[in-house]
């Protein structure tokens, strides 16, 4: 088995002229009075520098870091981040983030470029957890510098940077420029002393600094009054004075023409920018209008934007003459203006020649295209209203944003198209719809697929308008297309049979070569088929889903399916199939071969259920212990939650029913719906650990909230909830001793099994036949017992059931006595009895441990015995120092100790050190 | 001082609103400001007025306001769309 491409293909490109850390200029002021508020910036974590456009944020930042450390002996990086409108899509946002610092902390980040990369994209705050510990091994500073931050209106992104601040590593400082107040709980950071700030009132140039920047650093040579009215003018906006400046420049008559305009309440920049404007030549001021409309250019952007030959050379000319020209990269390759002044410059363009901007935004469009840049040349299509050609490029870009998970930007652009033009693009329409349902919003599915549907009929004669296609490909997919996000609405609604209708419809319709599309409709027949309890075609589909997966490489979603295929074979009872799904599926990641497939963790949590059902609870722990080794980011989107129901599990059978409700508590919390029945909620499980705590009443409690009765139609989506009502109903029945109670009990049990065995789940079937001979025991019905305990006992053995039957104890035993008595199944009864004497004596561990430590948790612990530090450690077990943290708070928990010393001495009594 | 009023009764903030900065703005900026009427009054300052077509639109038209860095002095809104919500009352 080959492994997937290298993820780094199918990364999107970055611009790295947004990652360039602006140098010093030599036009700038130093301004010693504000280096005593960023020096603190590098001990704290937020700086924040808040003021409107032209205050001189950008400036003052980059020269600040220009300069290095306070002292020399501060080991310091700065990395940079230029914003701008399209890193509101939070995957272009993280990417950005993740690059900037890997520019200088290369060891940083790789594994979650990959997982955005990746297929599933995983939760965002998953990628941050990574991320922060991978920054957490960084032994220097860092100091984060995201400059335009005001361009940021995501919500999710936001949310995100909170979560960042709440969790960063003592030694990263973030600096957010932005001309508004980022969305972030500034009063916690302020109250905790966690913020500087740099405001409008800083930032404001005193008299003394225009002064330097007037007579200094321009050499205009003004008088004090003169400085002192441009001041008080200009209240010390900086780039207000840069223009006075510069018409102020070769002046004679300066005094008069300060005089000019001191008196006014006029708009100073618009004034100013005029008197700028003014005393250029007619082309050069020309270029300035029409190159306005870009974001960034380059010399040659500028000559097709503007018509004109020398961009190049004129660049540098005003580069030199201080026109705000902000370089963007080493090279003076890239450049953009100043933002204050290409707003000043814009509104002048819209006033002048409206008329010209759509051509303008054309020919900016037409260069992107042609230079490889789909996503400029959309932006400037949408906004010199060049609508069919926009819908082109977003046509022909499709698979790729797709692919790219950028389904936020594709769904934006969709919603600034004219309806006239997207209804005579079945392409755009059917991709419109995939936009809608990947961002969780099926309300309009439906008509866009009406409108993309249209276009297959044969069009009637009269039809006035013509259907409008840009990429044939795509055309050809539409039938199949169509019919998977018809299947995919319908399973978000919840109607399966339609889900199941319109899958295999899309199958008959996929052409040869569509192996995506035929992974699509083949998942959403398994998880239709399993929501409706049909196991067998559940499998079916599942198993060829993992074989087209596997084929186009698409590793992860292999293991996903493994965890469905796994789950199914466990209600079908048979465990050892289940087993063998699991080792099966991590034989597709090869090891020691870069980092492991996301997926791995959750094969590992998988076998660990197996274990403890086998009751081989040390090989059940070892599986956790390795999915945890493993780390939750190489887990799938709901590993976090399946890893503590399992670990509940293990839990619960040690007798820790606290921590088993502590761990499904975290873990209800964790668990998020996807398309995937939820056949076994977290509050069922819960309710199971109530009940052994003979916390009836709270049990009961669940039973009202979910609204569960013994009248209710059983099904398998519910079947663990009503197995687990019954269970609710035999303890009370047990305590009360109300006959009504185990008569309702029985019944229910009674429709249980008929719809399990009907529905082929053994597994299932066991653990029903298991409390009817319960519930026939507390009745004082002996041999009426040994009658379903004894077809459980058939089911069970093959497979090796354990502890289903030891969990439910004493009373176990003396059904399992009793049938060893009539010579029922005795070799296994045997065994289940011998298991069931061992868990009485409370010999849970050999460890004398109530939670026993796992093998690498002895490893840590023997090298704890050692003379090694924690990096030492690290490197000798090969993993990184967090997690040898992980395992060191753990050893000390189970030790019951709190430093290093003790735990040594403590396993040393317990005979652990020398353990192996 | 700023202020913001917001009449009830328009779910979408559609309507007429005059938007005041500390400056004079010259008339050519009306473009600039979607076509906006741009007054200069006698204290100082400029009243950008005009109808929105909803909340959206006056953010957009705020954060341009933001963007040239006038001071915002207040926004007001003069005549709430009667069409979203015959019972409301102009305030």
């Amino acid at each position: 088995m080959t492994r997937p491409p290298p993820e780094k293909d199918l990364r999107p490109p970055l611009l790295a002229t947004k990652l360039y850390l602006p140098g010093p200029r030599e036009s700038s002021v130093a301004r010693p009075r504000l280096n005593d508020h960023l020096d603190r910036a590098s001990k704290t974590k937020l700086l924040l520098v808040s003021a409107p456009a032209g205050f001189g944020k950008t400036t003052l930042l980059a020269e600040w870091l220009a300069t290095g450390p306070a002292s020399p002996a501060d080991d310091r990086s700065a990395v940079w981040l230029s914003l701008d409108r399209g890193d509101n899509d939070p995957a272009s946002f993280w990417r950005y983030v993740i690059a900037a610092l890997r520019t200088v902390a290369p060891t940083v980040g790789e594994e979650e470029l990959a997982l955005l990369a990746g297929p599933q994209p995983p939760p965002i705050q998953l990628v941050l957890t990574t991320l922060l510990n991978d920054l957490s091994s960084v032994r220097r500073d860092i100091v984060l510098v995201l400059d335009d931050y005001h361009l940021i209106d995501s919500r999710e992104i936001q949310e995100a940077m909170g979560f960042l601040l709440d969790h960063m590593p003592p030694r990263l400082h973030l600096v957010i420029a932005s001309r508004s107040d980022p969305a972030v709980p500034l009063a916690r950071l302020r109250a905790r002393g966690e913020l500087v700030e740099l405001r409008a009132a800083e930032l404001r140039f005193t008299p003394d600094e225009t002064a330097a920047y007037l007579n200094g650093v321009m050499g205009l040579q003004l008088t004090t009054p003169d400085v002192a009215a441009l001041e008080e003018r200009t209240e010390g906006w900086i780039a207000a004075l840069q223009l006075a400046a510069l018409s102020m420049q070769g002046r004679d008559d300066v005094t008069n023409f300060i005089a000019g305009f001191t008196g006014d309440d006029r708009y100073i920049v618009d004034y100013l920018a005029e008197e700028v404007l003014q005393r250029q030549l007619t082309h050069v001021r020309d270029f300035l209008l029409h190159t306005s409309i870009l974001s960034r250019f380059t010399g040659s952007l500028c000559d097709a934007v503007a018509g004109t030959t020398g961009g190049k050379a004129m660049l540098d000319a005003l580069d030199r003459g201080n026109l705000f020209l902000v370089p963007l990269d080493d090279h003076r390759h890239w450049y953009r203006y100043h933002h204050l002044f290409a707003d000043v410059l814009r509104a002048r363009l819209a006033e002048e020649s409206p008329d010209l901007i759509p051509a303008l935004h054309r020919s900016a469009s037409d260069w992107y295209a042609q230079n490889g840049d789909p996503t400029e040349a959309i932006r400037h299509a949408m906004a010199g209203h060049h609508f069919e050609r926009a819908a082109d490029l977003v046509e022909l870009s499709l698979p790729a944003l797709l692919r790219e998970r950028r389904e936020t930007t594709l769904r934006g652009w969709l919603e600034l198209l004219p309806d006239d033009i997207l209804n005579v693009r079945p392409v755009l329409s059917n991709g419109f719809a995939g936009a809608l349902l990947a961002t969780g919003e099926p309300e309009s599915v439906e008509r866009y697929l009406q409108d993309a549907e249209r276009w297959l009929e044969p069009q009637s004669e009269s039809a006035t308008v013509d259907m409008v296609v840009a990429d044939d490909a795509e055309f050809r997919r539409l039938p199949a297309g169509i019919a998977v996000h018809r299947a995919a609405l319908a399973l978000m609604l919840g109607h399966r049979s339609a889900t199941v209708a319109h899958a295999e419809l899309s199958l008959d319709l996929l052409l040869d070569d569509d192996d995506l599309g035929r992974g699509a409709a083949t998942a959403l027949i398994g998880l239709a088929s399993w929501g409706n309890g049909n196991l067998e075609a559940a499998h079916a589909a599942y198993t060829d889903c993992v074989a087209i997966m596997q084929r186009v490489g698409h590793f992860s979603d292999v293991l996903g399916c493994s965890i469905t295929l796994a789950d199914i074979r466990l209600t079908q009872g048979r465990l050892r199939d289940a087993m063998h799904t699991f080792e099966k599926a991590l034989q597709i990641a090869p090891t020691g071969v870069g980092p492991p497939l996301r997926g791995t963790a959750d094969m590992h949590a998988g076998m660990s259920g197996i274990h403890r059902e086998w009751n081989d609870m040390s090989a059940a722990r070892e599986s956790l212990a390795r999915s945890e080794e493993l780390g939750e980011h190489n887990g799938l989107p709901q590993h976090r939650y399946r890893w503590r129901v399992a670990m509940a599990r293990i839990r619960e059978a040690e007798g820790n029913l606290d921590g088993a409700l502590e761990l499904l508590d975290e873990a209800h919390h964790l668990y998020e719906g996807d398309f995937a029945p939820n056949v076994r909620p977290v509050p069922a499980v819960r309710a199971r650990v109530l009940i052994r705590q003979a916390r009836l009443a709270e049990a009961f409690d669940w039973v009202r909230d979910e609204g569960l009765s013994v009248e209710d139609d059983v099904n398998y989506l519910r079947e663990y909830e009503h197995v687990t009502l019954a269970r609710a109903l035999l303890a009370k029945y047990e305590t009360e001793r109300d006959e009504s109670t185990v008569t309702e009990a029985t019944g229910l049990l009674e429709r249980l099994l008929l719809a399990a065995d009907e529905g082929g789940r053994t597994g299932s079937a066991i653990e029903i036949l298991v409390l009817q001979a319960r519930a026939s025991q507390m009745r004082g019905d002996g041999p009426e017992a040994l009658i379903p305990l004894e077809r459980a006992l058939t089911l069970a053995e093959p497979e090796g059931y354990m502890r289903t039957f030891i969990d439910e104890g004493a009373p176990m035993k003396t059904l399992l006595e009793a049938a060893a008595e009539h010579g029922i199944a005795s070799r296994y009864v045997g065994k289940l009895l011998i298991a069931l004497t061992g868990a009485e004596d409370g010999k849970p561990t050999d460890q004398g441990l109530v939670d026993a430590l796992s093998q690498r948790e002895l490893e840590v612990l023997r090298l704890l015995g050692s003379e090694l530090g924690g990096p030492e450690i690290a490197r000798e077990l090969v993993v990184s120092l967090s997690t040898v943290r992980t395992h060191t708070r753990n050893i000390y928990a189970k030790l019951g100790v709190n430093n290093r010393r003790a735990a040594v001495r403590r396993a040393e009594k317990l005979h652990l050190m020398s353990h192996t | 001082m700023s202020t913001t009023h917001a009449a009830p009764g328009t779910p979408h903030g559609a309507g007429e609103y005059e938007i005041r900065l500390k400056g004079h703005l010259a008339s050519r900026w009306a473009a600039w400001f979607d076509g906006l009427t741009l007054t200069r009054e006698s204290e100082g300052t400029t009243l950008i007025a005009g109808r929105v077509t909803d909340q959206a639109a006056l953010h957009g038209l705020l954060q341009k306001v933001r963007d040239i860095g006038l001071p915002l002095v207040s926004v007001i809104q003069v005549n709430p769309d009667q069409s979203s919500n015959p019972t409301s009352t102009p305030n």
